[in-house]
This record gives structure tokens, sequence and C-alpha cells, in this order.
């Protein structure tokens, strides 16, 4: 479990390397080496580290800490092929960790990406969509149970496609760069983790590789199943490279438009589920 | 001995704890949500708030508050009240007493910002104290729906295949839990977050977010 918590680690941080780089050749940018990430964090791992006098010192450290036992968490339920209500419920939980991060510091950057991290908190809704409308078609919401379906009857990306995409646009929400990343633009610095550095930063890169790699690893096996490992992770690094493109493209929405958009999101989602029910 | 009717959703009971006959009840699933309640609870019992910076705009000038010690106490002790509210919304295994938690919630999240005297928080405070009593309807309305046509409120039994919860209550109980704090209701909420005292602040969003992943749980169940 130790070495594959690494491996996901390692590979997380990769997929973000792989990602600034896509999106930079995208932009006719040369950008930076794919392994960046990784000696960013190792790099982190060895600078000096203190807590802001304006902090608030526990809740400083505690919401890093919490941010690497989510995705933990979150990758041994994938690995057990646990319930997907568990590892959503902590992909909601990831949640807090942006608003602790923010407000901890006293910083107004902070604070700013806080109060961003709060309304963009409507990346949730379409999540909940997503699980009720696999919960009807499945009848389960154990990992196993719809790899197993999917076995049987074929992909759920093919089966129900609009709930792949709403399921798309949460990962695409969580990634760095896109259109709904709007908690660290750049008009506030790096937002809620502007005052985290040091080991905290490096900490948080951790937790966040895992979060990426988590996310897209939970994708291809809720809407394609049970494939071999390295056909997983090809998906993974597709998926990726899809996600690298739209951000690459798209400008950043302003908060009040990200909520129009996943909204809308879940609304269709929500008219899908009931013709489906209908239809059924 | 008790046996939960569905346990694929949150997962086998691993405990009960009865009063009478209300049997509250950790599964894997609303013990995670129990773990996280009580983590955040403690922060806010042991943290010190941060004082925030503000930049004094027109030059380079910049100035932190301080939180007055009974601005500190008052709101400690309505984040503590919101931490035990929300952990009994999240082990109950009573419709009923997870509504009375749920507004509860509501009620307390209004009193952490509420000793603020800020007039865009307290403007904030007052808005989103509006939409969450509004909330109260139906959410209370579903838990009568689901009395009225089930006879029962116990989630021991609702959660069994041989009652049939009508939909529009399910649909009632989601939106009473999404007008305490969650998109598109929560608006205000954002302006509330300008309030000094993060530990305190955050358990306003630990709270929503922990009723929403449980009302998910019941909703799905029923």
């Amino acid at each position: 479990m130790i070495d594959f918590l690494l491996f996901a680690v390692f590979t997380g941080l990769l997929l973000h390397g792989i990602h600034r780089k896509a999106i930079a050749r995208i932009q006719g940018r040369p950008g930076p080496p794919i392994w960046q990430e990784i000696l960013h964090s190792l790099k982190f791992s060895f600078k000096e580290t203190w807590i802001p006098a304006t902090a608030s010192e526990v809740l400083f450290v505690a919401v890093v800490l919490v941010a690497l036992g989510i995705w933990s968490a979150a990758l041994f339920i994938l690995l057990l092929e646990g319930s997907i209500l568990m590892l959503f419920g902590i992909y909601m939980l990831h949640k807090i960790v942006e608003h602790g991060l923010g407000l901890s510091s006293g910083s107004p950057y902070g604070k700013f990406g806080a109060i961003r991290s709060v309304i963009s908190a409507a990346s949730e809704i379409p999540l909940f969509a997503t699980i009720g409308a696999i919960y009807f078609v499945t009848g389960s919401l154990q990992l196993s149970d719809i790899i197993a379906y999917q076995a049987a009857n074929g992909p759920l990306l093919l089966l129900m496609p609009p709930v792949a995409a709403a399921m798309y646009i949460v990962i695409l929400s969580k990634m760095h760069y896109s259109p709904f990343a709007i908690i660290e633009a750049k008009e506030i610095v790096s937002g809620n983790r502007t005052e985290h550095f040091g080991v905290w930063r490096a900490a948080l890169d951790v937790a966040f590789s895992l979060k990426t790699f988590v996310l897209l690893y939970a994708f291809v096996l809720i809407f394609i199943g049970g494939i071999p490992f390295a056909a997983v992770l090809v998906l993974m690094l597709l998926l990726l490279l899809s996600l690298s493109f739209v951000c690459a493209l798209c400008p950043m929405l302003s908060p009040y438009d990200t909520v129009t958009m996943q909204s809308l999101a879940t609304a269709l989602v929500a008219v899908y589920l009931v013709a489906v029910v209908v239809i059924a | 001995m008790n046996s939960l009717a569905v346990p694929a959703i949150g997962g086998a009971e691993l405990h009960v704890i009865e009063f009478g006959d209300i049997v509250n009840y950790f599964s894997p699933y609303t013990a995670m949500l129990f773990a996280f309640a009580v983590l955040f609870t403690v922060i806010a019992i042991v943290s010190r708030p941060e004082r925030q910076v503000d930049i004094a705009f027109g030059g380079d000038a910049y100035y932190t508050k301080d939180i007055q010690p009974e601005q500190l106490k008052f709101q400690r002790f309505m984040a503590i009240a919101c931490g035990l509210a929300t952990l009994g919304a999240v082990v109950s295994g009573d419709v009923f007493n997870f509504t009375l938690f749920t507004s509860m919630v509501g009620i307390t999240n209004i009193g952490i910002v509420a000793a603020y005297k800020n007039r865009h928080v307290l403007n904030a405070a007052f808005q989103y104290g509006i939409v969450a009593m509004i909330a109260t309807v139906p959410l209370f309305g579903g838990a009568a729906i689901i009395l009225a046509t089930t006879g029962t409120l116990s989630m021991w039994e609702l959660f069994g295949s041989a009652i049939a919860v009508p939909l529009i209550a399910k649909a009632f109980l989601v939106l009473g839990v999404m007008g305490e704090g969650m998109a598109p209701f929560y608006v205000a909420k954002a302006e509330i977050t300008r309030a000094p005292g993060a530990p305190y602040v955050l358990i306003i969003h630990v709270s929503s977010l922990l009723l929403f992943l449980r009302v998910v749980e019941i909703v799905l169940s029923m």
C-alpha cells in the first residue's frame, strides 16, 4: 500500500508537470520540463519554513495534514474498490481544505481565495447529480459493483455520456489553470495558498498530486471499468491531455460565471436523469 | 439487535447508540463524517483566531484586526454548538432528529458571525438567516410528509424496501439542507467568510458540507 501511495504521489506530480507542459505547447511557449513539479516539491521540502505571525497556527498546519490525510484515504478507497459515496464525500471535504488554507493565514489574498472557494462550492453539485445517476443505473455505489456492471453491460461512458461529461467538468474545476480555478487566480497572487510555503507547500503539492491521480483514476474506473493497470495509466494521461487543451484554450471565468456553468451542468444531468427514469 | 436494511450505501453499521426508540448509528460513512466534525470542533476549541491583515487603500499602509476577548468567547461557543449539532445530525437514525439538528446548525451559523460588528458581514448574516429559516419549511415539511405517508421517521425502517418514501419528501429534505448553505442558495455565505475568526467561520462550511453529504446518503437509502 505504501509503495502504491508513493507511486501515486510521483505520478500525480508528473501529471501536473505534463499538464503545464501541454498547456505551454498549445499556447506556443516552450514550458517547463515535465518533471518540474517533482523538483518543486523537493525544493520546497528543504526551504525555510515558518508560520506567519498573523496566522491561526493550529488551523494553518492542520489543514495541510487534513489535505494529506483525505487524499491518501481516497486513494485507498479506490484501491479497495470501496464506496464512491465515501470517495466523493472526501472530494467535498477538500473544499474545507481550500477554505481553511485561505482563512487561516490572515492574508488578504488568502482571504479572497477562501471567499472565492466558497463561491466555487457550486462545483460539488454536478458531482452528486452524477452519483445519483450512477446509483439509479447500476443499483450500487460500491466501485466493485460498478466495475462488475460495466463488465456485463459495457462502459458507463457510452451508456450515460451526459453523466460522464458532468464528472469531467467536476475534474476540470479542480485542475490548475482551469477556467474554474478562480481560487488561485493570478490577480490574488496564489489565492488561498499564498502564505503556505516551505514544507507546507511541499506537503500541499503532494496532497494535490494525489488528488489529481485519484480523480483521473476514479473517472477511468467509474466510466470505463476494470481494465489492465497500464491501460488505466494511458487513459488517465489522455484524459489529462484533454483537460490541458481546455485549460489552455479557455480563459478563466468570472466567479459568478463559474457558478452558472456548474449549475447548468447539474440541471442538464437532472433533466437527463428524469428522462432516463421516464423511459425506464 | 439492530440491523440497517440497506448496508450498501453507507456500509454496514459498526456501532449503535440507543436513546429509547431513537437509535443513532455509526456506519463507515457516518463514522467518517463524524470524525471530520469532531476534528474541526476540536480545532475550533484549541485554535486561536488569525489576525486578518487589511490593506488601507490610497497608500501602502496596512493594519491587522484583533478579535476582542468577549467576541472570541461568543464565536467559540457558537462554533462548538454548531459542531455538536453537526455531530448529532451525521449519526442520527431518525429523520426528525436530523432535521432538528440541521435547523440548529443554521441558527448557530448566524451566531458565529453575528458578534462581529461589521455592516457587510451582518447584512450577509441577515440574508443567510432569511434563506436558512425559509429552508426549514421544506426541511420539516419533508419529514412531515414522510411521517404522514409511512407512519415512521426511523431510518431503520425507512431504509427497508418495504416502505416507499414519496419522491417529493426526499426532494424537500434535500432542498431544506441545501438552504442551510449549499449552492445555489449560499450566496450570502461568501460575504460571511469575511468575518475574522477562521477556526470558527470554517465550521460554518464544515457543517453545511457534512449535512449535505448525510442527506444524500439518507435520500438514496430511502
